[in-house]
């Protein structure tokens, strides 16, 4: 094996062993390429945070704890975000009708107070159906961040993981998980995996049900509070000194299948005009006919052309012997 | 299939001038009669041989052939077989004489003299050779002088007799002088055995001088005897007269039509010739015309020889002239010389399509009409000015199958939406398994001894003939049974044989025969015949049809309909039927099919391998039955708010058309419920957001279970199941409604407000393109389920009840997509509709009749469609607008500019209900297939359908769905009974253990806690839901090929643009860091040090990786090159 270097850019270069299994015995080596966090948009928590990318697919908090207990020690460790945890839309984010969403976004207040996102946190929860895998499997090649106890861990960690290249005594993937049982346990791929996603798919549907009305409750009360919003706008005129037109007016908007009902009247109209003005005059006769001679010799061009672009490609006719 | 509809028109241009022009005005899109013209008139010019180099010293070698037979000896008189002998003896040249050689004390008397005439004559004077001719030949006529015959010569032989003495003589001239330069032959004309003729074949080894380009053909040059013109009076050569007499009586004489139409074609070689010449003269075109049908005559496998059905580029040619000449009764011409080209082709189709010539005898010319030909002359095309039946080789059935071709290119012509060149002239159809649902072998080893002396055709072609009129009373009774739409005798050809050899005999080859089915008729096992009552007796026809069919036919009463002669058969699919059929009919009438190697079946290979039976449709209707009651269960439920406006089955077992049958009672798996879609009136209730809409849908599907568990207490169970959804806004749930009785159903609501968000958003400029991105793939999904598959199942479930043959077919090819672990990258809907389009536009064939033609048209299709360049459109509503299609057509073209690397678009499959192309080939956005997969199934449809021209009715079809492995980096070996084990899970089973450390259920069943429980269903296959997985963590890394859910190997191909490369943040894959050589001293230090960052693919963790993924499930992990 080829010996790899400690440090590719700014990332440190994490080696770790991967024991064999039965359908695939081979040791091999998996990479972790590993730097201290350095977001583009700061958090508070940077200092003591570590960038991995490359975490194989089947990682879990679990594995990363162990690893990281494995390199520098029990008790570093306290978190890790996964890259698809991170990019997770905000489940709830869309529960509200589109045109709350609008008015909110421009005219609502800045939810900025702790106890509220608290509470919207909670409301999200309670509203979230429950997951259908037992363990998600990472994209390949994919990043996360791990939070460790202190900016001192970070240091460790990384000479430790300096120190691994000397020593050649490359941590174990996923060591001392195995024999794990209880609530702790990393769930199991495999059938197992397979077997519980199916489980998991058919959902209590006590537990749809009251997710469902959570939802639903918050729904109502998004609705509420843009329409709080939209009555407001009515009345205000902005810094220009326009009124914004919204949505539930002194007049309910039309419905839906009328305007459509319209609109085919109107064009039933206009088809009726049309037909009644065409080859009216023996002139729109004479031109109609002379566009469709036009027309006609103009085809007749393209499929020349066309046919000679086929016969460039195909070459030349040979009945099939 | 016939031409229903209207608006197909009218094919005969030369009698619809005026409505021709009035047509061409209408704009209606590319026109297909242009194309065909211009591409007719590109054949003609690729096709063409430039005689000067093709046929190089052809003109040379016919004056030294004219000089060495000018200067053979003539001599006097001979006793016949002292003649023979002496030839024999001095030249080693076994006289060729026909059957029934003549008797050893035989006193004819033979001489030579010089020839009277030299004329070279057929398609090289004519300039009508093409360059894929079967063989090409130049023939040569040589006048017997009129003192060596006498006019009692056409009597019993005698003139064959002398003129094969001649022409034994002149190979003996020949033999001396092309000893060394050329090779010769003795062969049949025509494959007529009273007429040998020699051939001559330059040799290709150093003949030719040094600086000449060698001939490009391996031509010969065909010697033919012949009689001067209007030697033997006409008057005794027609048709009804018995001119072999010899051990007959005077009263008891049989006609000789064969016999006595050979005579006259041998006395009127140059009287064509003539015919012809002077049809070249007045239609410029007609030349042209000839060569268009020489190829479609050679495509559709028809010849002049007898074995290949009598009706050659002669034939052609001679009738297309006495058309132009005055085809009418009165003289007045058919046909106007100033047609071009594909005008008269067109004409001559349609002439031919309207034409039975096996039925009723067809006249030329303004000569007498009443000829009188015999019953069984066989077909007739007659032309009266020379007095000659010009299709006196055919036989009946190469007769009727004319008539077939040319109603199939007919109604193929004037079908204006297909190509119409490609099937008229390019692809071959006469390969058996392509033409015939079934193709019987007769290895006839001689107890057939009807043998009669006045046909010189031989034992072979009157046993053929003898089986197919049997098989005709017995299959294509019109007014009892009507199975077959054709039967078809392929009798050996005749090869050539050395002059010094007597001509090796046939008789020990086989006769193939190849059925082609009535797609409903073949089907059924009870014959009714003609009725018996005491009231309404056909005395004189049952009597005919007991005498037919012997002991089978028995007396059976019908409800309503009284007594009828019946024929009860035993087998039950329609091969097997016809084969019982054909043993009982040709064993009763014939003695054949007695010993068992006598005759061999082809054909039913397919229907084992899968297997299809007869019975399967009754599985799928009762399936169908299921739903309805389903359906009316939904109906009836009383407390939902919304009315129910559909609820339509969008999946492949409620459309008979899953490999597998759907189960309806226990299985080993738990219930997989068959998807369905319903929708509700509309209603102003939808929230007006998409996430909520899912939600509210949840709801209603809560409220649904609840209230069908109410009303059918313990008949059914309800399960909600939730999908895996990315994000809210996609479909969250669906509910799994288990019947007690088997059946299993899952239901997804429409929203029509959902449809109409998603469109907003999608074409909402103000959003961010991939949220926009996002709404469109949505949208498209939407649509594909709630639209495009409701409707897409209804055509497939119409369709499969018009062809019979449709679903079975559909069954095999996907059956084959599975063995070559490719249809985990198709859509099941668009290998349906591959079949359809074999179905509904078959040409140059009528629609399939079995599952086997099907399978393998559609396996030719797959291997001839040109996907990169070319759209499938399927007129499944049968009137699209040629606007439409074109339409279509500049759509894919603009899709391949945008996108020329096809990595978005692929496959462009359009029906009438989905003219955007993409519905049934693109899935979340993405191709299925991609193009990998699209060229390999391209590839693979190739090279089976080599195989099956290459192999013909001997293949074995179990050929064809071998897969191969080798061609993949890692096959994954799933673990069967693991998995297995993982089809049935229970409500209560724990989730947190694994498998290895899980409490062991008792072995017991009463002592289980699970007996008694109802499995879950599978929210999605386990198979289906680890591949999903796969593909979603390896998405640009591997590429997984798979078959049906139940493959046990799965294979995989590394993407080969992931290579080595330079180190970044967000890596595509797992890579391992790599060292490089350093470069030579000439790369600067910077390079160096970019070369260290690079990183390359690290295959071993990834395979490392799904094996931990599979876990116990994978059993073996193969990797190439590891």
């Amino acid at each position: 094996m080829t010996p790899c270097p400690p440090t590719i850019g700014d990332f440190s270069v994490l080696p770790v062993s991967v024991p064999p299994v039965p359908s695939f015995p081979r040791s091999v080596l998996h990479y972790l390429y590993v730097r201290r966090n350095a977001p583009k948009i700061p958090t508070p928590d940077d200092e003591r945070s570590l960038f991995l990318t490359n975490v194989p697919v089947d990682s879990t908090e679990l594995h990363l704890r162990s690893l990281f207990t494995a390199l520098a020690g029990a008790g570093r460790f306290e978190s890790a975000t996964f890259e698809d945890e991170r990019k997770a839309p905000n489940s709830v984010s869309d529960a509200q009708p589109i045109h709350a969403a609008r008015l909110l976004a421009a005219h609502g207040k800045k939810r900025k107070r702790e106890d509220e996102e608290v509470e919207r946190a909670r409301e999200d929860a309670a509203a979230r159906l429950p997951s259908t895998w037992s363990r998600p499997l990472r994209r390949s090649g994919s990043t996360a961040v791990v939070l460790l106890a202190d900016e001192k861990s970070v240091e460790q960690v990384l000479k430790a993981v300096a120190k691994v290249h000397k020593t050649k005594k490359y941590p174990a993937w996923g060591a001392g998980l195995e024999n794990v049982t209880g609530p702790k346990a990393v769930p199991p791929l495999g059938s197992a995996w397979l077997k519980a996603h199916n489980r998991l798919s058919y959902a209590d549907k006590d537990v749809v049900q009251a997710a469902v009305d959570a939802f639903s409750e918050l729904f109502g009360k998004r609705e509420r509070e843009a329409a709080e919003i939209a009555k407001r706008l009515r009345n205000e005129p902005d810094e220009d000194g326009f009124v914004t037109v919204t949505k539930g007016g002194r007049n309910a908007p039309a419905k839906m299948r009328e305007a459509e009902e319209a609109k085919m009247k109107m064009m039933e109209r206009a088809e009726k005009k049309k037909a009644e003005m065409t080859d009216f005059y023996q002139f729109q006769l004479r031109e109609r006919k002379k566009e469709e001679q036009a027309e006609l010799v103009k085809q007749f061009e393209e499929d020349r052309q066309r046919l000679s672009v086929m016969r460039e490609k195909r070459g030349k006719f040979v009945p099939e012997a | 299939m016939d031409s229903g509809p209207s608006k197909r028109r009218k094919l005969d241009h030369s009698q619809t001038t005026s409505e021709n022009a009035a047509q061409s005005v209408a704009p209606r899109g590319p026109s297909r009669l242009r194309v065909f013209i211009l591409e007719a008139d590109d054949l003609l010019g690729d096709v063409s041989l430039d005689y000067a180099v093709a046929l190089q010293g052809a003109d040379d070698l016919l004056h030294k052939v004219k000089g060495s037979i000018e200067a053979i000896e003539p001599h006097e008189s001979l006793p016949i077989n002292d003649a023979a002998r002496r030839l024999e003896k001095k030249h080693r040249i076994h006289v060729p004489f026909p059957e029934p050689r003549p008797a050893k004390d035989s006193n004819y008397k033979v001489s030579f003299a010089k020839p009277l005439q030299f004329n070279v004559v057929g398609s090289y004077v004519s300039k009508t050779m093409v360059k894929s001719q079967r063989d090409h030949a130049v023939d040569m006529v040589v006048v017997i002088p009129a003192e060596i015959l006498q006019e009692k010569d056409h009597h019993d032989l005698r003139y064959f007799y002398k003129r094969a003495y001649f022409l034994a003589v002149i190979s003996a001239g020949l033999q001396k002088e092309f000893k060394d330069t050329a090779d010769l032959l003795f062969e049949h004309l025509n494959g007529n055995p009273l007429c040998p003729i020699v051939s001559i074949r330059p040799k290709k080894d150093g003949t030719e001088k040094e600086g000449e380009t060698p001939s490009l053909l391996d031509y010969r040059i065909r010697v033919i005897p012949c009689f001067p013109y209007g030697f033997f009076p006409k008057t005794k050569l027609h048709l009804e007269a018995a001119l072999i007499r010899k051990g007959y009586e005077e009263g008891n004489l049989e006609p000789t039509p064969f016999y006595n139409s050979t005579l006259t074609a041998e006395g009127s070689f140059l009287a064509y010739l003539k015919v012809l010449r002077h049809a070249e003269k007045k239609c410029a075109a007609f030349k042209k015309a000839c060569i268009l049908g020489r190829i479609w005559l050679q495509q559709r496998g028809f010849g002049g020889d007898i074995s290949r059905g009598g009706f050659g580029h002669f034939e052609w040619a001679v009738l297309l002239a006495l058309l132009l000449q005055g085809g009418e009764s009165k003289g007045n011409a058919t046909l106007s010389t100033s047609l071009s080209s594909t005008q008269l082709f067109k004409a001559l189709i349609q002439f031919l399509s309207v034409t039975n010539l096996a039925e009723k005898p067809c006249v030329l010319g303004p000569g007498r009409a009443d000829f009188g030909a015999p019953e069984d002359c066989g077909p007739v095309i007659y032309d009266s000015s020379r007095q000659h039946n010009i299709a006196f080789k055919m036989s009946p059935w190469s007769a009727a199958l004319l008539l077939q071709q040319a109603k199939r290119t007919r109604s193929l012509l004037s079908d204006n939406a297909v190509d119409q060149f490609g099937p008229s002239f390019i692809l071959k159809t006469d390969l058996p398994l392509h033409s015939f649902d079934l193709v019987a072998r007769l290895n006839h080893l001689g107890t057939f001894d009807k043998v009669s002396e006045t046909d010189p055709r031989g034992r072979l072609w009157q046993l053929g003939e003898a089986v197919y009129k049997n098989l005709r009373r017995a299959f294509s009774d019109e007014d009892y049974g009507d199975k077959a739409r054709l039967i078809h005798i392929q009798t050996p050809d005749r090869p050539a044989w050395p002059l010094a050899e007597s001509m090796s005999p046939l008789d020990d080859s086989a006769l193939q025969v190849g059925i082609l089915f009535h797609p409903v008729n073949m089907a059924r096992t009870v014959d009714r015949g003609p009725s018996a009552g005491p009231s309404a007796e056909e005395k004189e026809e049952c009597d005919a049809f007991r005498q037919f069919w012997g002991d089978k036919a028995e007396l059976r009463r019908f409800e309503r309909d009284g007594i009828h002669e019946t024929l009860i058969w035993n087998s039950s699919s329609p091969f097997e039927l016809c084969e019982e059929i054909i043993r009982y009919v040709l064993s009763l009438h014939l003695r054949i099919g007695t010993v068992e190697k006598d005759l061999t079946f082809y054909g039913n290979g397919l229907a084992s391998l899968l297997p299809l039976r007869p019975t399967d449709a009754s599985v799928f209707n009762a399936t169908r039955k299921a739903f309805a009651s389903f359906e009316r269960d939904i109906r009836d439920l009383e407390d939902l708010p919304l009315h129910v406006r559909q609820l339509a089955p969008v999946c492949p077992e409620l459309r008979q058309a899953s490999v597998k049958l759907p189960t309806l009672g226990w299985s080993k798996s738990g219930p997989q419920p068959m998807e369905t879609v319903i929708s509700f009136e509309a209603s102003g209730k939808w929230p007006e957001s998409i996430a909520a809409i899912q939600r509210t849908k949840i709801a209603f599907l809560l409220m649904i279970g609840r209230l069908l568990e109410q009303s059918k207490a313990g008949e059914l169970k309800t399960w909600l199941g939730l999908e895996d959804s990315a994000c809210d806004t996609e479909n969250l749930a669906f509910l799994d409604v288990v019947y007690e009785s088997g059946a299993s159903f899952r239901l997804r609501i429409h929203s029509d407000l959902e449809e109409m968000l998603l469109e907003r958003e999608a074409k909402d400029k103000t959003l961010e393109q991939y949220l926009r991105t996002k709404a469109a793939t949505s949208l498209a999904r939407f649509r594909r389920l709630y639209t495009q598959l409701p409707l897409h199942t209804q055509t497939i479930s119409t369709f499969v009840t018009r062809f019979p043959a449709l679903s079975p077919t559909v069954r095999l090819l996907k059956h084959w997509f599975n063995s070559h672990k490719l249809s985990c990258h198709f859509t099941d809907e668009f290998i349906e509709l591959i079949v359809l389009h074999v179905f509904i536009s078959p040409y140059p064939w009528e629609a399939p009749s079995s599952a086997s033609t099907g399978f393998y048209r559609a396996l030719l299709f797959l291997a001839r469609w040109d996907w990169r360049s070319d759209p499938l459109i399927l007129d499944t509503g049968g009137d699209m607008a040629a606007a439409e299609r074109h339409a279509i057509g500049t759509r894919m073209e603009a899709w391949r500019k945008i996108d020329p690397n096809m990595n978005h678009t692929v496959l462009f499959v359009a029906t009438a209900q989905d003219p955007s192309g993409l519905a049934y080939t693109t899935l979340d956005g993405h191709a299925k297939p991609s193009k990998v997969a699209a060229s390999r199934m391209t590839a693979l449809a190739k090279s089976a359908s080599k195989v099956v021209r290459e192999q013909g009715v001997k293949l074995d079809p179990r050929r064809l769905f071998v897969p191969s492995v080798k061609d993949y980096d890692v096959l994954l070996h799933l673990n069967g009974k693991v998995g297995k084990s993982i089809l049935k899970t229970y409500p209560t089973d724990d989730l947190d253990i694994g498998s290895e450390g899980a409490v062991k259920h008792s072995k017991f069943k009463n002592l289980d806690e699970r007996t008694g429980q109802n499995p879950l269903p599978l929210a999605q296959h386990p198979a289906d839901a680890l591949l999903k997985q796969l593909n979603a963590a390896y998405s640009g890394t591997l590429a997984f090929f798979r078959g049906a859910a139940e493959d046990k190997t799965i294979g995989a191909i590394w993407n080969p643009q992931m290579q080595q490369r330079s180190f970044r943040v967000n890596l595509p894959t797992s890579y391992q860091p790599v060292f490089q050589v350093k470069g030579d001293g000439s790369d600067g230090g910077d390079d160096d040090k970019e070369e260290e960052q690079a990183v390359d693919v690290n295959r071993e963790a990834i395979v490392a990786e799904i094996a931990r993924i599979g876990g116990d499930l994978v059993e073996k992990i193969d990797v190439k090159g590891l």
